[in-house]
Parts: structure tokens; C-alpha cells; sequence
């Protein structure tokens, strides 16, 4: 349980408690039991994330991490905070005014405060914690899964940083080796025909590949890789390749998660799972 | 060999009928089955041997079905077992007695299974926990025992990896055996500090920097003190009928309580159920960090638990035993024990005779040149070599490096024994005692001298006194 990383993008706010990236943005860790207040703040009235609208009270809430997630308590008297779940295909979440300790499940978080405009001031929280069993840990022992042996690295197979594992782990996985790892472009267009990525930007992709190294896999790079060669996210994305099909985490029966492929080379997947066996995933944005 | 946890009935296994051949090996009944595979009951085959002996435990590895890269995986597990078992044998690790690789084309769900043949324990301590709460001296031996496996391990070069009550086994005599050495990683690097692991684990028994480690080519980094900070938990547990130290409804809840307690957020609360000598020693091995627990070794955890002060009837008896113990644990580990042993051999030497003489040597580097007969340099005889080299398995007779000592015949097959230098010999010397001691003759493990002298076999003895 290393905790949760909330994002503010540029132009929201920015505060001393947290270190303001280079172009605005704010970006804050917070561990399992640790608190974040966000609002408009004052000097009486201090917060962690600060929140520049008119519309938004000195405090307006809190965030608390508990367990593998995090809980939403909002502060306002008059306003509702949507969460939403950028790849859940709609799926939010309504946290009432004075609701304190609100449970939120998604791996990924939009928090979405009301103002005055039309516009509204969001930031996004992401839980990188979240477990997921081993298949063959399901089923059986009544429910007693918590003293199993279990990967340490779980992914959430229906998530899109999965499917750009999976594409970049394709080449490798169909043994069409000796073949480098795919690039950015090469895993938008991959990922083109997929309902749920067609709009999949090159720099999405690359927030993907960070998040899986510096969240999920927490990859460390094999040391004093010929660095004259430079090309350092190919280093990064080699290692995330290596250990997910040397892990398993990445198997050949996840090829089925990928749009057939076009062109030249005839569709070649193995049996089972195909495009109708994960209904969630194909309502895409 | 997992415990009951595991028996999940998996659909991907199917039974074996008794009966089954499994090289010199049959299959007499199920014993549990999870996610790596399952376990058999099974024993020698053949009619020259009598059925109730070499009652033992199969674990079946499959690896058909898989893609090339799980059955290595599964390949790797399993070779990390009978390396271990092969290098790293000892009376507090479950045997591995035979690994078989089933050639059966016929039956494409065995074709090319692995089968790990292994000393057959009676039920984890998982079980025993889950029957009650143990009384302090029968927790105080479980802790013993397991320190001397952990201490073995860590000495020869191992890391357990996944150290819980599912995986410490007891046998018919209620001894305990460490087992599942799928995630042991071997010490490497110039100094021996870490090793690598596949990354996984069970999350009520991870120390704290695990969840952060990183994830790298070896998979991820391990050293001892993450089989300490899991002693810990398991040191807890026995005397809490198997309660979690951490609060938390999940072992993901008590996960993220384990880092706030790291990080200094939340003190560490043990029941008070735990004695207090226990609660101590359980709190030294739950150190928030790395640094702080490496001054926690297995063997200097084990010293304190032999040299502990008696908490209740001071009986002689009592005392005499515990500091034979703790000096025998010396000899075995190093001698960092601190008790001194009251019955040990003063300056008498044995009395010559018998078909031979043999100088003891003591391995460990820092008693190799004392001549002050310090009670922690000194070396224990056995009672009974075929039984695990125990306290209550030593004369009061001690013995010192330079000692000569008469030796009646030589035992080929005894328990195995390893030095601190990681000398390994199943051998034993049956040794002449002083005059006027409870018993003629003794056992030296061949390993603590360098003399090979030219002596008659010894008759098997008895087992048992």
C-alpha cells in the first residue's frame, strides 16, 4: 500500500504545501492514513490543494487515503462533487453535500467542483494500489484469499494501460522477435480499431507507459545500458516489456484484448476471450 | 504444501486415482490443492517396503496447458526447492526427498508435471493456531524452531520469501519444518546482502518496503530482514491463536496500516496476549525499516531465545536443560549464544581407548583458535544421531576444539549435519565418554573434526532411547 497521487493540472490553483511542477501543475502523494484538504484557503483556513475559483469555499473538502483506496468528504453545505471515472464510460459518482468519508472505488478519479460558470475545476486522483486476484486464486477457499501467495504487481486487465501493455508486449508475445519494443505511434495505431481507444492520443499513450513503470511495476531500468545509445524511454519501455511477459503479468491469451490486426497480417489469436468477453471496456469517450 | 487456505478444490486439477506411480513413488490420497498445483499423500512403492513407513507428501507441478513462459515459471519454483533442499538441508527444513518429471503422453494433463517428493508433515501451523491458542511454553519451542530453520537458512545463503504459518509445518512429534522454498531467493552480490524473488508474496506478511520496492530485471529485492519483519508476525500470532498484529478487516487494510505505522503515523499496538518477553522480541523483528531490523539477525533473535530468563518454576532440571541448549545452539550457529553451560565438561578429558582417535574441530572461525574452553565455543554429543541434533538429543558432556577423543566406529547415514563453513556430511562417530557419565558413548557429527580414522561401521542403533 504505497498510497495515492493526486494531479492538479496547470491553471487551477497551486499552493506552498505542494511543489507546483514546472508549468503549473501540482502534483501531491499522500500514504495510506494521510489527509488532503482542498478549497479556495486562506491564511486561517490552510489547505493542501488549493483551488482558484470564487465559487469554491476555503475548505471545501478532504481527501483521506484508507486501505488500497481513498475516501471523499465534502465540506460544502450547498454543492454535490461529482467523481467520475474517466474509463468507466460515464460511470461517476454523486458525493452529496456534508457527506464525510465517501468511499471511492475507481482506480482513476476525476473530482469535478461546481462553479458559478460554466466551466467547473477538476483534478484527478489516481489509487495505484488497488489489488486484483491471480485467475487461478479464484473460486474456493471461502473466501479466505488474504493469506495467499500473490503477484505483488496487479493490473487491472480492463484498464487502457493495460491494452498499451498488452500492444507493446505483442511483438514479443507472437514471437516475432528479434523485433524492438513498438513505439508511441505505433501502439496508437495498433489500438485505432479498439471501441474503447479510438481516440487514444499519442501523449495518453505515453502517460500510460509512465504510470505502469512509475505506479504499477515501479520499473527500474537495468543499469549502465550503453548509454551512448540515449533513447531512454525505449529503455523504459524495454524494461516494462521484459518483466511483464517474464512476470506473466502480460500472457499470450491476453492477445485477444487487441482489435484484430489490418493489413499484411492475417488475424493469428489464439481461442477464447475475443472481443465480446469484456462487455465494460467497449463503451469508450 | 500450502494449508487449508489453498484447498480450493481447483477445477484445473484433476485427481489421481491411488495408486498411481510416480517413479519409485505411489500416490495414496489428496491433501490439498491450490493454485500452483496440488499435494498428494503418497509413499515408497514396491513390496519390500512395509506400508506405514515413508508415509510422504507428492507436489504436483503442471505445467501443461501453460504458455512456455508460465511453465517456467512453474520450472523455476520448483528448481528453487530442490536447489535449496539440495544445498541448504537441515532437521528444521522439510526434506526433499526425490523430484520426478512425469513422462506421460497419453495424459497431456500430467505430460511434463513436476513432482516434488517430500517428507509428509502432520498440518501447518496455520492449523494448529486455527485449533486455539498455544500455552507459552509450547509457543516458546514453535518460536525456537523456527528461528533455528530461519537462522540455518539465512546462514547458508537463503532467503525464505514467504514465511507464514500455511508454510511452517509440524510433524508427528510436533517438531517443526520450515517448507514452500518457491519464493527463496539465494543471497547474492559481493557481500551475500540480497537476493531476487518473483514478484509476489502474501500481503499480511510483507514488510513495509515492499510495498514500495522496486520491480526490476531479477524480479524483486529481498534480504533477510524481510524474513524477519515476517517472524514478527508469525511470533504474534502464535500467541494471539493466529490474530494479525496490524488492525485492518483485509489484508489490504492492514497493509496500509502497516505503512502508516512505518512511516511513523501509528505506533505499533501487539495484544497483550503476547508474553512479554515475546511481545518484545516480536516488536524488535517488527522494526519499521530495513536498517532498523538488520540488527535483528535470525541467529542473534535465537540467542535470545535460548539465553531468556525463566519466567516460572525455576526448577533445576529446567535451567540445566536450557543451558545445554543454549550452548548446543552455539555449537550449531556460530556461538553467539550467551548462557553459559554449567554441565559441561570442565577439563576432563575422555579416556582413550577404543579403535580410534579424532581431534574435534569447531568451525566456527572464532573459536577455532581459543583454548580457554568458553562454554560458547564448545560443541555437543548426540544421544541418538538418526534425531534431529537437539537439546533434548545431547549428553551433559561437552566438548571443546583440540579435544581428543576415542572413537568406537563410524554411522554413514545419520541426520545430516552442516558447519558453519558449510561442510555437509551425514556421518557420525560414536565417541567414548568420561568415566562416570550417565552414558559410555556419544555421537560427533563427522563434520566436527578433520580425522578420518580407520574404524569399524557402527551396527545401526536403535532409534529412540
Amino acid at each position: 500500500m504505497s498510497g495515492i497521487v493526486i494531479y492538479l493540472p496547470p491553471g487551477s490553483g497551486g499552493t506552498a504545501a505542494a511543489e507546483p511542477d514546472g508549468d503549473g501543475a501540482v502534483t501531491l502523494r499522500l500514504g495510506p492514513g494521510e489527509v488532503a484538504r482542498f478549497g479556495r484557503g486562506s491564511a486561517t483556513t490552510p489547505v493542501e490543494l488549493r483551488l482558484v475559483d470564487d465559487a469554491i469555499s476555503r475548505l471545501a473538502g478532504e481527501i483521506r487515503v484508507t486501505d488500497d483506496h481513498w475516501q471523499l468528504s465534502n465540506l460544502s453545505a450547498t454543492h454535490s462533487y461529482l467523481v467520475e471515472n474517466p474509463e468507466g464510460a460515464g460511470e461517476y459518482l454523486r458525493v452529496p453535500p456534508r457527506r464525510a468519508g465517501a468511499p471511492i472505488p475507481f482506480e482513476f478519479s476525476r473530482v469535478v467542483l461546481p462553479t458559478r460558470r460554466d466551466t467547473t475545476v477538476s483534478f484527478q486522483v489516481f489509487a495505484p494500489d488497488h489489488v486484483y486476484l491471480d485467475p487461478d486464486g479464484l473460486g474456493g477457499a471461502g473466501g479466505q484469499w488474504g493469506g495467499r501467495t500473490v503477484t505483488a504487481y496487479s493490473l487491472d486487465e480492463t484498464a487502457t494501460y493495460f491494452l498499451v501493455l498488452v500492444a507493446l508486449c505483442e511483438p514479443r508475445l507472437r514471437d516475432e522477435s528479434p523485433v524492438a519494443v513498438p513505439t508511441t505511434p505505433q501502439i496508437v495505431e495498433r489500438l485505432r480499431d479498439h471501441a474503447a481507444c479510438g481516440r487514444l492520443t499519442a501523449r495518453a499513450v505515453s502517460s500510460h507507459i509512465d504510470y505502469l513503470a512509475e505506479e504499477k511495476m515501479r520499473v527500474v531500468p537495468p543499469p549502465e545500458q550503453d548509454p551512448g545509445r540515449g533513447a531512454r524511454r525505449n529503455g523504459k519501455r524495454e524494461s516494462i516489456v521484459g518483466l511483464a511477459l517474464r512476470f506473466g503479468l502480460v500472457r499470450e491469451e491476453h492477445l485477444a484484448l487487441l482489435p484484430p490486426r489490418s493489413g499484411t497480417s492475417p488475424r493469428n489469436e489464439p481461442t477464447g476471450g475475443g472481443e465480446g468477453a469484456r462487455p465494460g471496456r467497449h463503451i469508450g469517450k | 504444501m500450502h494449508g487449508p487456505a489453498d484447498t480450493s478444490g481447483s477445477d484445473c486439477a484433476e485427481l489421481l486415482a491411488p495408486g498411481y506411480r510416480v517413479g519409485n513413488w505411489e500416490v495414496t490420497e489428496p491433501i490439498a490443492a491450490g493454485g500452483w498445483g496440488t499435494v498428494y499423500a503418497g509413499r515408497a512403492a514396491g513390496e519390500d517396503r512395509p506400508a506405514t513407513r515413508d508415509t510422504v507428501a507428492l507436489k504436483f507441478l503442471p505445467t501443461s496447458g501453460l504458455a512456455p513462459r508460465q511453465a517456467r515459471n512453474v520450472v523455476d519454483t520448483a528448481r528453487r526447492e530442490v536447489e535449496l533442499g539440495r544445498r541448504a538441508g537441515h532437521p528444521r527444513l522439510i526434506r526433499l526427498l526425490d523430484s520426478v518429471v512425469l513422462s506421460e503422453p497419453d495424459h497431456p494433463f500430467l505430460d511434463g508435471a513436476l513432482v516434488l517428493v517430500m517428507e509428509r508433515a502432520r498440518r501447518s501451523l496455520r492449523d494448529l493456531l486455527h485449533a486455539g491458542p498455544v500455552s507459552e511454553a509450547e509457543g516458546a519451542r514453535l518460536i525456537t524452531e523456527i528461528c533455528e530453520g530461519l537462522a540455518h537458512l539465512h546462514r547458508t545463503g537463503w532467503v525464505h520469501g514467504d514465511l507464514k504459518p500455511d508454510n511452517i509445518l509440524l510433524m508427528a512429534d510436533g517438531s517443526v519444518r520450515l517448507s514452500d522454498f518457491g519464493l527463496a531467493a539465494e543471497l547474492t552480490g559481493t557481500h551475500g546482502t540480497h537476493g531476487y524473488a518473483p514478484p509476489m508474496g502474501t500481503f499480511d506478511y510483507l514488510p513495509p518496503e515492499r510495498w514500495k520496492a522496486p520491480l526490476g530485471e531479477h524480479g524483486v529485492q529481498v534480504r533477510p530482514s524481510a524474513d524477519i519483519w515476517a517472524l514478527g508476525i508469525v511470533i504474534h500470532e502464535v500467541f494471539t491463536a493466529g490474530a494479525p498484529p496490524f488492525p485492518g478487516a483485509t489484508p489490504m487494510a492492514r497493509g496500509a496500516a502497516v505503512q502508516e505505522y512505518a512511516d511513523g503515523r501509528a505506533p505499533l499496538r501487539l495484544d497483550p496476549a503476547v508474553p512479554p518477553f515475546w511481545r518484545e522480541l516480536a516488536a524488535d523483528c517488527l522494526a519499521p525499516s530495513h536498517a532498523a531490523r538488520a540488527a535483528h539477525t535470525a541467529e542473534s533473535l535465537l540467542a535470545r531465545v535460548t539465553a531468556r530468563p525463566q519466567t516460572r518454576e525455576g526448577l533445576p532440571a529446567g535451567r540445566r536443560r536450557r543451558a545445554v541448549r543454549a550452548a548446543l545452539v552455539c555449537a550449531l550457529l556460530c556461538g553467539t549464544a550467551t548462557a553459559s553451560a554449567p554441565h559441561g565438561a570442565r577439563d576432563d578429558v575422555p579416556p582413550l581407548g577404543g579403535a580410534g582417535r579424532i581431534r574435534v574441530f569447531n568451525a566456527e572461525p572464532t573459536c577455532t583458535t581459543r583454548t580457554d574452553r568458553d562454554p560458547d565455543c564448545s560443541l555437543g554429543l548426540a544421544i541418538d544421531p538418526q534425531r534431529p541434533y537437539t537439546a533434548d538429543n545431547v549428553v551433559p558432556t561437552r566438548v571443546w576444539q583440540g579435544d581428543e577423543l576415542a572413537v568406537d566406529c563410524l554411522l554413514a547415514h545419520g541426520i545430516p549435519i552442516i558447519d558453519e563453513r558449510d561442510a555437509w556430511s551425514p556421518q557420525w562417530f560414536r565417541v567414548r565418554l568420561p568415566a562416570g557419565s550417565p552414558r559410555p558413548t556419544a555421537w560427533l557429527p563427522a563434520v566436527r573434526t578433520k580425522d578420518r580414522p580407520r574404524v569399524p561401521a557402527c551396527p545401526v542403533p536403535a532409534s529412540g532411547r
